[in-house]
Protein backbone atom coordinates (compact mmCIF):
# COMPACT_ATOMS: atom_id res chain seq x y z
CA UNK A 1 0.00 0.00 0.00
CA UNK A 2 3.00 2.26 -0.14
CA UNK A 3 1.74 3.80 -3.39
CA UNK A 4 -1.03 5.32 -1.29
CA UNK A 5 1.29 7.16 1.05
CA UNK A 6 2.08 10.08 -1.20
CA UNK A 7 -1.53 10.74 -2.20
CA UNK A 8 -2.51 10.70 1.46
CA UNK A 9 0.29 13.05 2.35
CA UNK A 10 -1.33 15.60 0.04
CA UNK A 11 -3.86 16.49 2.68
CA UNK A 12 -1.20 17.38 5.23
CA UNK A 13 -0.71 21.03 4.19
CA UNK A 14 -4.41 21.73 4.72
CA UNK A 15 -4.50 19.80 8.00
CA UNK A 16 -1.35 21.46 9.33
CA UNK A 17 -2.54 24.95 8.38
CA UNK A 18 -5.90 24.43 10.06
CA UNK A 19 -4.27 22.85 13.08
CA UNK A 20 -2.11 25.95 13.54
CA UNK A 21 -5.07 28.20 12.90
CA UNK A 22 -6.99 26.39 15.59
CA UNK A 23 -4.34 25.46 18.11
CA UNK A 24 -2.37 28.66 18.51
CA UNK A 25 -5.33 30.89 19.33
CA UNK A 26 -7.06 28.10 21.22
CA UNK A 27 -4.12 27.43 23.50
CA UNK A 28 -3.70 31.16 24.11
CA UNK A 29 -7.41 31.41 24.88
CA UNK A 30 -7.18 28.43 27.22
CA UNK A 31 -4.22 30.00 29.04
CA UNK A 32 -5.89 33.42 29.37
CA UNK A 33 -9.06 31.80 30.66
CA UNK A 34 -7.25 30.62 33.78
CA UNK A 35 -5.52 33.87 34.69
CA UNK A 36 -6.61 37.34 35.68
CA UNK A 37 -6.00 39.43 32.59
CA UNK A 38 -7.53 42.82 31.87
CA UNK A 39 -6.49 45.45 29.35
CA UNK A 40 -6.86 48.44 31.63
CA UNK A 41 -6.71 48.52 35.38
CA UNK A 42 -5.48 51.47 37.41
CA UNK A 43 -6.00 49.65 40.66
CA UNK A 44 -4.19 46.44 39.74
CA UNK A 45 -1.68 47.25 37.01
CA UNK A 46 -0.07 43.82 37.40
CA UNK A 47 -3.20 42.26 35.86
CA UNK A 48 -2.66 44.01 32.56
CA UNK A 49 0.12 41.61 31.54
CA UNK A 50 -0.54 37.91 30.97
CA UNK A 51 1.42 36.04 33.60
CA UNK A 52 1.13 32.78 35.50
CA UNK A 53 1.43 34.66 38.79
CA UNK A 54 -2.08 35.99 38.15
CA UNK A 55 -3.48 32.46 38.19
CA UNK A 56 -7.20 32.48 38.84
CA UNK A 57 -8.14 28.82 38.41
CA UNK A 58 -11.75 28.45 37.41
CA UNK A 59 -12.55 31.94 38.67
CA UNK A 60 -13.18 33.32 35.17
CA UNK A 61 -15.50 30.43 34.40
CA UNK A 62 -17.44 31.07 37.61
CA UNK A 63 -17.63 34.75 36.78
CA UNK A 64 -19.04 33.99 33.35
CA UNK A 65 -21.51 31.39 34.60
CA UNK A 66 -22.80 33.84 37.20
CA UNK A 67 -23.13 36.60 34.63
CA UNK A 68 -26.79 37.09 33.81
CA UNK A 69 -25.98 37.74 30.15
CA UNK A 70 -24.37 34.35 29.64
CA UNK A 71 -27.47 32.16 29.71
CA UNK A 72 -29.32 34.80 27.72
CA UNK A 73 -26.57 34.74 25.10
CA UNK A 74 -26.76 30.96 24.71
CA UNK A 75 -30.55 31.15 24.46
CA UNK A 76 -30.28 33.92 21.89
CA UNK A 77 -27.66 32.05 19.86
CA UNK A 78 -29.92 29.02 19.66
CA UNK A 79 -33.08 31.05 19.04
CA UNK A 80 -31.49 32.98 16.19
CA UNK A 81 -29.85 29.96 14.55
CA UNK A 82 -32.91 27.71 14.85
CA UNK A 83 -35.34 30.36 13.60
CA UNK A 84 -33.18 31.15 10.60
CA UNK A 85 -32.84 27.46 9.78
CA UNK A 86 -36.58 26.92 10.09
CA UNK A 87 -37.56 29.82 7.84
CA UNK A 88 -34.86 29.35 5.21
CA UNK A 89 -35.70 25.65 4.79
CA UNK A 90 -39.46 26.30 4.51
CA UNK A 91 -39.12 29.28 2.17
CA UNK A 92 -36.33 27.53 0.27
CA UNK A 93 -38.46 24.49 -0.51
CA UNK A 94 -41.53 26.53 -1.45
CA UNK A 95 -39.60 28.86 -3.73
CA UNK A 96 -37.55 26.07 -5.30
CA UNK A 97 -40.76 24.20 -6.18
CA UNK A 98 -42.29 27.46 -7.41
CA UNK A 99 -39.52 28.32 -9.85
CA UNK A 100 -38.74 24.76 -10.90
CA UNK A 101 -41.58 24.81 -13.44
CA UNK A 102 -40.72 26.64 -16.60
CA UNK A 103 -42.48 29.96 -17.12
CA UNK A 104 -41.74 33.16 -19.03
CA UNK A 105 -38.80 34.99 -17.50
CA UNK A 106 -37.65 32.08 -15.39
CA UNK A 107 -34.01 33.02 -15.85
CA UNK A 108 -34.56 36.61 -14.71
CA UNK A 109 -36.60 35.57 -11.68
CA UNK A 110 -33.81 33.19 -10.75
CA UNK A 111 -31.23 35.97 -10.94
CA UNK A 112 -33.44 38.28 -8.86
CA UNK A 113 -33.96 35.58 -6.27
CA UNK A 114 -30.35 34.63 -5.69
CA UNK A 115 -29.03 38.20 -5.56
CA UNK A 116 -29.40 38.65 -1.78
CA UNK A 117 -26.90 35.85 -1.25
CA UNK A 118 -24.11 37.97 -2.76
CA UNK A 119 -24.71 40.97 -0.51
CA UNK A 120 -22.16 41.68 2.20
CA UNK A 121 -23.63 40.85 5.63
CA UNK A 122 -22.69 44.29 6.97
CA UNK A 123 -24.47 46.00 4.08
CA UNK A 124 -27.43 43.69 4.56
CA UNK A 125 -27.76 44.75 8.20
CA UNK A 126 -27.25 48.46 7.53
CA UNK A 127 -29.77 48.36 4.70
CA UNK A 128 -32.50 46.55 6.61
CA UNK A 129 -32.25 48.23 9.98
CA UNK A 130 -31.99 51.78 8.63
CA UNK A 131 -33.77 52.00 5.33
CA UNK A 132 -36.40 49.32 5.64
CA UNK A 133 -37.22 48.59 9.29
CA UNK A 134 -36.61 52.00 10.85
CA UNK A 135 -39.84 53.07 12.60
CA UNK A 136 -39.59 56.69 11.48
CA UNK A 137 -37.39 57.11 8.41
CA UNK A 138 -37.46 53.59 7.05
CA UNK A 139 -40.04 52.11 4.72
CA UNK A 140 -41.79 50.57 7.68
CA UNK A 141 -42.32 53.98 9.24
CA UNK A 142 -43.44 55.50 5.95
CA UNK A 143 -45.83 52.61 5.29
CA UNK A 144 -47.39 52.80 8.73
CA UNK A 145 -47.78 56.56 8.38
CA UNK A 146 -49.36 56.15 4.98
CA UNK A 147 -51.80 53.52 6.24
CA UNK A 148 -52.78 55.70 9.15
CA UNK A 149 -53.52 58.55 6.78
CA UNK A 150 -55.65 56.31 4.58
CA UNK A 151 -57.59 55.05 7.59
CA UNK A 152 -58.00 58.62 8.80
CA UNK A 153 -59.44 59.62 5.44
CA UNK A 154 -61.75 56.62 5.38
CA UNK A 155 -63.15 57.59 8.76
CA UNK A 156 -64.54 60.76 7.19
CA UNK A 157 -66.20 58.78 4.42
CA UNK A 158 -69.98 58.46 4.47
CA UNK A 159 -71.61 55.09 5.21
CA UNK A 160 -68.43 53.12 5.89
CA UNK A 161 -66.76 55.75 8.08
CA UNK A 162 -68.13 54.30 11.35
CA UNK A 163 -66.45 50.96 10.55
CA UNK A 164 -63.01 52.50 10.16
CA UNK A 165 -63.42 54.66 13.21
CA UNK A 166 -63.36 51.41 15.16
CA UNK A 167 -59.83 50.74 13.87
CA UNK A 168 -56.94 51.66 16.13
CA UNK A 169 -54.10 53.92 15.06
CA UNK A 170 -51.16 51.79 13.91
CA UNK A 171 -47.81 52.23 15.61
CA UNK A 172 -44.55 51.27 13.92
CA UNK A 173 -42.35 48.67 15.61
CA UNK A 174 -38.87 49.67 16.70
CA UNK A 175 -36.57 46.83 15.76
CA UNK A 176 -33.68 48.18 17.77
CA UNK A 177 -35.50 47.52 21.04
CA UNK A 178 -34.55 44.75 23.41
CA UNK A 179 -37.41 42.41 22.58
CA UNK A 180 -37.48 42.91 18.83
CA UNK A 181 -33.86 43.17 17.74
CA UNK A 182 -33.45 39.40 17.49
CA UNK A 183 -36.43 39.39 15.13
CA UNK A 184 -34.73 41.96 12.92
CA UNK A 185 -31.60 39.81 12.78
CA UNK A 186 -33.68 36.75 11.91
CA UNK A 187 -35.48 38.65 9.14
CA UNK A 188 -32.33 39.96 7.48
CA UNK A 189 -30.34 36.73 7.66
CA UNK A 190 -33.34 34.74 6.40
CA UNK A 191 -33.55 37.13 3.47
CA UNK A 192 -29.88 36.61 2.71
CA UNK A 193 -29.72 32.83 3.11
CA UNK A 194 -33.06 31.74 1.62
CA UNK A 195 -31.46 32.07 -1.85
CA UNK A 196 -28.76 29.64 -0.77
CA UNK A 197 -31.40 27.09 0.25
CA UNK A 198 -33.26 27.74 -3.00
CA UNK A 199 -30.08 27.12 -5.03
CA UNK A 200 -29.42 23.79 -3.36
CA UNK A 201 -33.03 22.60 -3.43
CA UNK A 202 -33.44 23.68 -7.04
CA UNK A 203 -30.44 21.64 -8.20
CA UNK A 204 -31.79 18.71 -6.27
CA UNK A 205 -35.28 19.04 -7.76
CA UNK A 206 -33.82 18.99 -11.24
CA UNK A 207 -32.38 15.55 -10.54
CA UNK A 208 -35.75 14.24 -9.39
CA UNK A 209 -36.91 11.07 -11.11
CA UNK A 210 -39.44 12.29 -13.70
CA UNK A 211 -40.60 8.79 -14.68
CA UNK A 212 -41.55 8.09 -11.10
CA UNK A 213 -43.56 11.29 -11.11
CA UNK A 214 -45.35 10.44 -14.33
CA UNK A 215 -46.18 7.02 -12.95
CA UNK A 216 -47.61 8.70 -9.86
CA UNK A 217 -49.73 11.02 -12.01
CA UNK A 218 -51.05 8.04 -13.97
CA UNK A 219 -51.96 6.42 -10.68
CA UNK A 220 -54.02 9.51 -9.92
CA UNK A 221 -51.74 11.10 -7.34
CA UNK A 222 -52.59 14.75 -6.73
CA UNK A 223 -50.07 17.58 -6.59
CA UNK A 224 -49.94 17.45 -2.82
CA UNK A 225 -49.30 13.73 -2.51
CA UNK A 226 -46.67 13.96 -5.24
CA UNK A 227 -44.94 16.63 -3.21
CA UNK A 228 -45.41 14.82 0.08
CA UNK A 229 -44.35 11.32 -0.97
CA UNK A 230 -41.90 11.94 -3.81
CA UNK A 231 -40.42 15.42 -3.65
CA UNK A 232 -40.03 15.80 0.10
CA UNK A 233 -38.20 12.49 0.67
CA UNK A 234 -35.99 13.37 -2.29
CA UNK A 235 -35.09 16.62 -0.53
CA UNK A 236 -34.01 14.93 2.71
CA UNK A 237 -30.32 15.05 1.98
CA UNK A 238 -30.26 18.62 0.63
CA UNK A 239 -32.17 19.78 3.70
CA UNK A 240 -29.53 18.19 5.92
CA UNK A 241 -26.80 19.98 3.93
CA UNK A 242 -28.54 23.35 4.08
CA UNK A 243 -29.01 22.97 7.84
CA UNK A 244 -25.39 22.03 8.34
CA UNK A 245 -23.76 24.78 6.27
CA UNK A 246 -26.01 27.42 7.75
CA UNK A 247 -25.44 26.24 11.31
CA UNK A 248 -21.72 26.61 10.68
CA UNK A 249 -22.13 30.17 9.47
CA UNK A 250 -24.80 31.44 11.84
CA UNK A 251 -23.28 30.19 15.08
CA UNK A 252 -20.60 32.84 14.59
CA UNK A 253 -23.01 35.61 13.53
CA UNK A 254 -21.59 38.95 14.60
CA UNK A 255 -21.89 41.93 12.27
CA UNK A 256 -25.68 41.82 12.08
CA UNK A 257 -26.07 41.76 15.85
CA UNK A 258 -23.60 44.58 16.32
CA UNK A 259 -25.23 46.79 13.72
CA UNK A 260 -28.86 46.16 14.69
CA UNK A 261 -28.72 46.79 18.39
CA UNK A 262 -25.12 46.86 19.58
CA UNK A 263 -26.07 43.70 21.45
CA UNK A 264 -28.81 45.44 23.39
CA UNK A 265 -30.83 42.52 24.76
CA UNK A 266 -29.81 40.55 21.76
CA UNK A 267 -26.34 39.25 22.48
CA UNK A 268 -25.38 35.92 21.08
CA UNK A 269 -22.31 34.08 22.31
CA UNK A 270 -19.80 35.63 19.87
CA UNK A 271 -21.08 39.10 20.68
CA UNK A 272 -20.83 38.52 24.43
CA UNK A 273 -17.23 37.42 23.94
CA UNK A 274 -16.52 40.55 21.96
CA UNK A 275 -18.03 42.64 24.72
CA UNK A 276 -15.94 41.01 27.42
CA UNK A 277 -12.86 41.33 25.24
CA UNK A 278 -13.12 45.11 25.38
CA UNK A 279 -11.40 44.84 28.72
CA UNK A 280 -11.66 41.54 30.55
CA UNK A 281 -9.63 39.14 28.41
CA UNK A 282 -9.86 36.44 31.08
CA UNK A 283 -13.66 36.39 31.03
CA UNK A 284 -13.76 36.66 27.23
CA UNK A 285 -11.44 33.67 26.99
CA UNK A 286 -13.53 31.60 29.41
CA UNK A 287 -16.65 32.44 27.37
CA UNK A 288 -14.69 31.49 24.27
CA UNK A 289 -14.00 28.06 25.76
CA UNK A 290 -17.72 27.66 26.47
CA UNK A 291 -18.43 28.61 22.86
CA UNK A 292 -15.94 25.99 21.68
CA UNK A 293 -17.78 23.40 23.76
CA UNK A 294 -21.12 24.52 22.29
CA UNK A 295 -19.68 24.32 18.77
CA UNK A 296 -18.49 20.80 19.45
CA UNK A 297 -21.90 19.72 20.72
CA UNK A 298 -23.52 21.11 17.58
CA UNK A 299 -20.83 19.52 15.42
CA UNK A 300 -21.48 16.18 17.09
CA UNK A 301 -25.18 16.30 16.19
CA UNK A 302 -24.45 17.47 12.66
CA UNK A 303 -21.99 14.65 12.28
CA UNK A 304 -24.60 12.12 13.26
CA UNK A 305 -27.09 13.72 10.93
CA UNK A 306 -24.86 14.01 7.92
CA UNK A 307 -21.74 11.95 8.46
CA UNK A 308 -23.33 8.69 7.42
CA UNK A 309 -24.37 9.91 4.00
CA UNK A 310 -21.20 11.92 3.52
CA UNK A 311 -18.96 8.99 2.68
CA UNK A 312 -21.43 7.07 0.53
CA UNK B 1 -61.44 16.37 -17.18
CA UNK B 2 -62.99 19.80 -17.13
CA UNK B 3 -61.71 20.43 -13.65
CA UNK B 4 -58.19 19.44 -14.61
CA UNK B 5 -58.19 21.73 -17.63
CA UNK B 6 -59.50 24.63 -15.60
CA UNK B 7 -56.96 23.99 -12.93
CA UNK B 8 -54.08 24.04 -15.38
CA UNK B 9 -55.34 27.21 -17.06
CA UNK B 10 -55.45 28.88 -13.67
CA UNK B 11 -51.99 27.69 -12.72
CA UNK B 12 -50.62 28.71 -16.11
CA UNK B 13 -51.25 32.32 -15.15
CA UNK B 14 -51.04 32.24 -11.37
CA UNK B 15 -47.81 30.25 -11.20
CA UNK B 16 -45.59 32.70 -13.15
CA UNK B 17 -47.25 35.68 -11.49
CA UNK B 18 -46.52 34.27 -8.06
CA UNK B 19 -42.95 33.40 -9.03
CA UNK B 20 -42.39 36.94 -10.35
CA UNK B 21 -43.84 38.47 -7.20
CA UNK B 22 -41.57 36.40 -4.99
CA UNK B 23 -38.54 37.22 -7.16
CA UNK B 24 -39.25 40.94 -7.11
CA UNK B 25 -39.91 40.87 -3.38
CA UNK B 26 -36.54 39.30 -2.71
CA UNK B 27 -34.78 41.73 -4.98
CA UNK B 28 -36.60 44.78 -3.66
CA UNK B 29 -34.17 45.68 -0.82
CA UNK B 30 -31.29 45.75 -3.31
CA UNK B 31 -33.32 47.78 -5.78
CA UNK B 32 -34.22 50.16 -2.98
CA UNK B 33 -30.59 50.59 -1.99
CA UNK B 34 -29.55 51.38 -5.56
CA UNK B 35 -32.48 53.78 -6.01
CA UNK B 36 -31.73 55.61 -2.78
CA UNK B 37 -28.09 55.99 -3.75
CA UNK B 38 -29.23 58.43 -6.47
CA UNK B 39 -31.14 60.62 -4.02
CA UNK B 40 -29.68 63.42 -1.96
CA UNK B 41 -29.56 62.73 1.77
CA UNK B 42 -32.43 65.17 2.29
CA UNK B 43 -34.65 63.66 -0.39
CA UNK B 44 -33.99 60.10 0.75
CA UNK B 45 -36.18 60.43 3.84
CA UNK B 46 -39.05 62.37 2.27
CA UNK B 47 -42.14 60.27 1.51
CA UNK B 48 -43.06 62.49 -1.46
CA UNK B 49 -39.81 61.55 -3.22
CA UNK B 50 -40.24 57.82 -2.63
CA UNK B 51 -40.11 56.81 -6.29
CA UNK B 52 -40.06 60.09 -8.20
CA UNK B 53 -37.17 62.40 -7.59
CA UNK B 54 -34.36 64.19 -9.41
CA UNK B 55 -31.54 61.68 -9.59
CA UNK B 56 -28.10 62.86 -8.61
CA UNK B 57 -24.60 61.42 -8.76
CA UNK B 58 -23.52 63.60 -5.85
CA UNK B 59 -23.23 60.65 -3.44
CA UNK B 60 -20.92 58.74 -5.75
CA UNK B 61 -18.78 61.76 -6.49
CA UNK B 62 -18.55 62.45 -2.80
CA UNK B 63 -17.60 58.86 -2.11
CA UNK B 64 -14.72 58.69 -4.57
CA UNK B 65 -13.44 62.10 -3.49
CA UNK B 66 -13.64 61.75 0.26
CA UNK B 67 -13.41 58.06 0.97
CA UNK B 68 -10.82 56.81 -1.48
CA UNK B 69 -13.21 54.11 -2.73
CA UNK B 70 -10.79 52.79 -5.34
CA UNK B 71 -8.11 51.92 -2.81
CA UNK B 72 -10.57 49.83 -0.77
CA UNK B 73 -11.94 48.23 -3.92
CA UNK B 74 -8.46 47.38 -5.21
CA UNK B 75 -7.58 45.81 -1.88
CA UNK B 76 -10.79 43.77 -1.95
CA UNK B 77 -9.96 42.46 -5.41
CA UNK B 78 -6.36 41.65 -4.50
CA UNK B 79 -7.06 39.79 -1.27
CA UNK B 80 -10.09 37.94 -2.66
CA UNK B 81 -8.25 36.77 -5.77
CA UNK B 82 -5.13 35.64 -3.95
CA UNK B 83 -7.00 34.09 -1.05
CA UNK B 84 -9.19 32.12 -3.46
CA UNK B 85 -6.15 30.98 -5.44
CA UNK B 86 -4.25 29.92 -2.35
CA UNK B 87 -7.27 28.13 -0.88
CA UNK B 88 -7.68 26.13 -4.07
CA UNK B 89 -3.96 25.44 -4.25
CA UNK B 90 -4.05 23.85 -0.80
CA UNK B 91 -7.58 22.51 -1.05
CA UNK B 92 -7.45 20.61 -4.34
CA UNK B 93 -4.66 18.19 -3.36
CA UNK B 94 -6.23 17.71 0.02
CA UNK B 95 -9.69 16.95 -1.37
CA UNK B 96 -8.06 14.68 -3.96
CA UNK B 97 -6.38 12.69 -1.21
CA UNK B 98 -9.61 12.39 0.74
CA UNK B 99 -11.78 11.44 -2.22
CA UNK B 100 -9.52 8.90 -3.91
CA UNK B 101 -7.46 7.55 -1.06
CA UNK B 102 -9.78 7.74 1.91
CA UNK B 103 -8.74 6.25 5.19
CA UNK B 104 -10.87 5.44 8.18
CA UNK B 105 -10.29 8.85 9.66
CA UNK B 106 -11.19 10.86 6.55
CA UNK B 107 -14.74 11.54 7.67
CA UNK B 108 -13.56 12.73 11.07
CA UNK B 109 -10.86 14.92 9.56
CA UNK B 110 -13.46 16.57 7.31
CA UNK B 111 -15.83 17.14 10.20
CA UNK B 112 -13.04 18.49 12.35
CA UNK B 113 -12.12 20.93 9.59
CA UNK B 114 -15.70 22.15 9.38
CA UNK B 115 -15.90 22.50 13.15
CA UNK B 116 -13.00 24.98 13.07
CA UNK B 117 -15.38 27.30 11.24
CA UNK B 118 -17.76 27.30 14.16
CA UNK B 119 -15.23 28.69 16.61
CA UNK B 120 -16.19 32.22 17.59
CA UNK B 121 -13.72 34.61 16.04
CA UNK B 122 -14.25 37.09 18.86
CA UNK B 123 -12.70 34.61 21.27
CA UNK B 124 -9.37 34.61 19.49
CA UNK B 125 -9.38 38.19 18.26
CA UNK B 126 -7.20 39.46 21.06
CA UNK B 127 -4.55 36.71 20.79
CA UNK B 128 -4.54 37.15 17.01
CA UNK B 129 -4.11 40.92 17.21
CA UNK B 130 -1.38 40.54 19.79
CA UNK B 131 0.41 37.88 17.74
CA UNK B 132 0.26 39.67 14.40
CA UNK B 133 0.98 43.15 15.75
CA UNK B 134 3.56 42.63 18.46
CA UNK B 135 5.27 39.37 17.60
CA UNK B 136 5.04 38.77 13.85
CA UNK B 137 4.63 42.37 12.73
CA UNK B 138 2.30 41.48 9.86
CA UNK B 139 -0.74 43.44 11.08
CA UNK B 140 -2.52 45.39 8.32
CA UNK B 141 -0.71 43.65 5.46
CA UNK B 142 -2.23 41.99 2.40
CA UNK B 143 -0.34 38.85 3.35
CA UNK B 144 -2.13 38.53 6.68
CA UNK B 145 -5.59 39.19 5.24
CA UNK B 146 -5.01 36.69 2.43
CA UNK B 147 -3.79 34.07 4.89
CA UNK B 148 -6.72 34.54 7.26
CA UNK B 149 -9.31 34.55 4.47
CA UNK B 150 -7.77 31.36 3.08
CA UNK B 151 -7.86 29.66 6.44
CA UNK B 152 -11.46 30.49 7.23
CA UNK B 153 -12.64 29.33 3.79
CA UNK B 154 -10.45 26.25 3.51
CA UNK B 155 -12.85 23.87 5.33
CA UNK B 156 -15.84 24.74 3.14
CA UNK B 157 -13.73 24.64 -0.02
CA UNK B 158 -12.24 21.25 0.80
CA UNK B 159 -15.66 19.87 1.58
CA UNK B 160 -17.18 21.18 -1.65
CA UNK B 161 -14.30 19.86 -3.75
CA UNK B 162 -14.42 16.54 -1.93
CA UNK B 163 -18.08 16.05 -2.85
CA UNK B 164 -17.33 16.75 -6.53
CA UNK B 165 -14.25 14.56 -6.68
CA UNK B 166 -16.11 11.68 -5.09
CA UNK B 167 -18.48 11.62 -8.07
CA UNK B 168 -15.60 10.98 -10.48
CA UNK B 169 -15.17 7.26 -11.15
CA UNK B 170 -12.01 5.97 -9.56
CA UNK B 171 -11.20 3.96 -12.69
CA UNK B 172 -10.45 7.09 -14.66
CA UNK B 173 -7.84 8.16 -12.13
CA UNK B 174 -6.50 4.62 -11.93
CA UNK B 175 -6.16 4.54 -15.71
CA UNK B 176 -3.87 7.52 -15.44
CA UNK B 177 -1.72 5.60 -12.99
CA UNK B 178 -1.37 2.76 -15.52
CA UNK B 179 -0.04 5.22 -18.04
CA UNK B 180 2.69 6.06 -15.60
CA UNK B 181 1.43 9.51 -14.71
CA UNK B 182 2.59 10.62 -11.26
CA UNK B 183 0.34 12.10 -8.60
CA UNK B 184 0.82 15.71 -9.69
CA UNK B 185 0.14 14.71 -13.26
CA UNK B 186 -3.01 12.96 -12.17
CA UNK B 187 -4.28 16.08 -10.48
CA UNK B 188 -3.23 18.44 -13.22
CA UNK B 189 -4.07 16.43 -16.30
CA UNK B 190 -6.95 14.22 -15.24
CA UNK B 191 -8.67 15.54 -12.14
CA UNK B 192 -8.76 19.27 -12.81
CA UNK B 193 -10.11 19.01 -16.38
CA UNK B 194 -12.72 16.46 -15.27
CA UNK B 195 -13.90 18.42 -12.25
CA UNK B 196 -13.56 21.83 -13.86
CA UNK B 197 -17.22 22.78 -13.32
CA UNK B 198 -17.06 21.91 -9.65
CA UNK B 199 -13.77 23.70 -9.14
CA UNK B 200 -15.10 26.82 -10.85
CA UNK B 201 -18.20 27.02 -8.67
CA UNK B 202 -16.11 26.36 -5.57
CA UNK B 203 -13.77 29.17 -6.55
CA UNK B 204 -16.72 31.46 -7.14
CA UNK B 205 -18.26 30.74 -3.75
CA UNK B 206 -14.90 31.16 -2.05
CA UNK B 207 -14.42 34.50 -3.82
CA UNK B 208 -17.86 35.67 -2.66
CA UNK B 209 -17.13 34.70 0.94
CA UNK B 210 -13.74 36.44 0.80
CA UNK B 211 -15.23 39.61 -0.62
CA UNK B 212 -17.99 39.72 2.00
CA UNK B 213 -15.94 38.76 5.05
CA UNK B 214 -16.20 41.53 7.58
CA UNK B 215 -14.93 40.34 10.93
CA UNK B 216 -11.22 39.78 10.38
CA UNK B 217 -10.82 42.17 7.48
CA UNK B 218 -12.14 45.00 9.65
CA UNK B 219 -10.18 44.11 12.76
CA UNK B 220 -6.82 43.06 11.34
CA UNK B 221 -6.38 46.11 9.12
CA UNK B 222 -6.16 49.86 9.53
CA UNK B 223 -5.35 51.44 6.16
CA UNK B 224 -2.87 49.59 3.94
CA UNK B 225 -4.83 46.37 3.51
CA UNK B 226 -8.30 47.68 4.34
CA UNK B 227 -11.04 46.20 2.14
CA UNK B 228 -14.52 47.39 1.22
CA UNK B 229 -15.98 45.93 4.41
CA UNK B 230 -13.79 48.39 6.29
CA UNK B 231 -15.24 51.20 4.19
CA UNK B 232 -18.74 50.07 5.17
CA UNK B 233 -17.68 49.82 8.79
CA UNK B 234 -16.53 53.43 8.73
CA UNK B 235 -19.75 54.68 7.14
CA UNK B 236 -22.39 52.76 8.96
CA UNK B 237 -22.49 54.82 12.16
CA UNK B 238 -26.07 55.51 13.25
CA UNK B 239 -26.36 58.72 11.27
CA UNK B 240 -29.90 58.03 10.19
CA UNK B 241 -30.10 61.09 8.02
CA UNK B 242 -27.45 60.06 5.51
CA UNK B 243 -29.37 57.35 3.65
CA UNK B 244 -28.21 58.64 0.28
CA UNK B 245 -24.53 58.50 1.13
CA UNK B 246 -24.91 55.17 2.93
CA UNK B 247 -26.69 53.66 -0.07
CA UNK B 248 -24.04 54.85 -2.50
CA UNK B 249 -21.22 53.35 -0.44
CA UNK B 250 -23.17 50.13 0.01
CA UNK B 251 -24.02 49.89 -3.68
CA UNK B 252 -20.41 50.44 -4.65
CA UNK B 253 -19.29 47.77 -2.17
CA UNK B 254 -21.71 45.02 -3.16
CA UNK B 255 -22.13 46.01 -6.83
CA UNK B 256 -19.09 44.18 -8.24
CA UNK B 257 -19.82 40.92 -6.43
CA UNK B 258 -23.55 40.93 -7.25
CA UNK B 259 -22.82 41.52 -10.94
CA UNK B 260 -20.21 38.77 -10.90
CA UNK B 261 -22.79 36.50 -9.28
CA UNK B 262 -25.30 37.30 -12.02
CA UNK B 263 -22.84 36.40 -14.75
CA UNK B 264 -21.92 33.16 -13.06
CA UNK B 265 -25.37 32.19 -11.82
CA UNK B 266 -25.62 29.25 -14.25
CA UNK B 267 -22.41 27.90 -12.81
CA UNK B 268 -23.73 28.33 -9.29
CA UNK B 269 -27.12 26.80 -10.03
CA UNK B 270 -25.48 23.70 -11.46
CA UNK B 271 -22.52 23.58 -9.18
CA UNK B 272 -23.69 24.46 -5.70
CA UNK B 273 -24.74 21.05 -4.45
CA UNK B 274 -22.37 20.17 -1.60
CA UNK B 275 -22.98 16.55 -2.50
CA UNK B 276 -26.72 16.93 -2.05
CA UNK B 277 -27.46 15.57 -5.51
CA UNK B 278 -26.74 11.97 -6.34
Amino acid sequence: MSNRTLPRLLQTPAVVLLLFWMLIPLSMTLYFSFIRYVLNSLRRPEWTKPSLSNWRGFGNYEFVLNNKDFLLAIQNSLLIVCSILFFTVIFGILIAVLINKSFPGQGIVRVLLISPFFVMPAVNAVLWINMILDPVLGLQGLAVNGLNEVIQALREAPLIGWFFSLWPELTPISFRATQTSAIAVIIMVTWQWTPFAVLIFMTSLQSEDQQQKEAAILDGAGAWSQFRFLTLPHLGRPIAIVVMIQAIFHLSLYAEIEIVSRGNGNKNLPYLIGEFANNNIGAASATGIFAVILANIVAFFLLRMIGKTLME
Amino acid sequence: MAIVAQHSRFSKIAWPVLAWIVGLLFFFPIFWMVLTSFKTDADAVKPEYLFFFTPTLENYANMTENYDYWRFATNSVIVSVFATAFTLFVGIPSAYAMAFNPSRSTKDVLMWMLSTKMLPAAGVLYPMTFLTKNILGIFDTHFLVILVLSLINLPIVIWMLFTYFKEIPKDIIEAGKMDGVNTWGEIREILIPLAWGGIASTALLCFIFCWNEAYWTVRLTTTDAATLSKLIEGNRAPEGLFFGRLSAVSTAAVGPIVVLGWFCQKQLVQGLTFGAVK
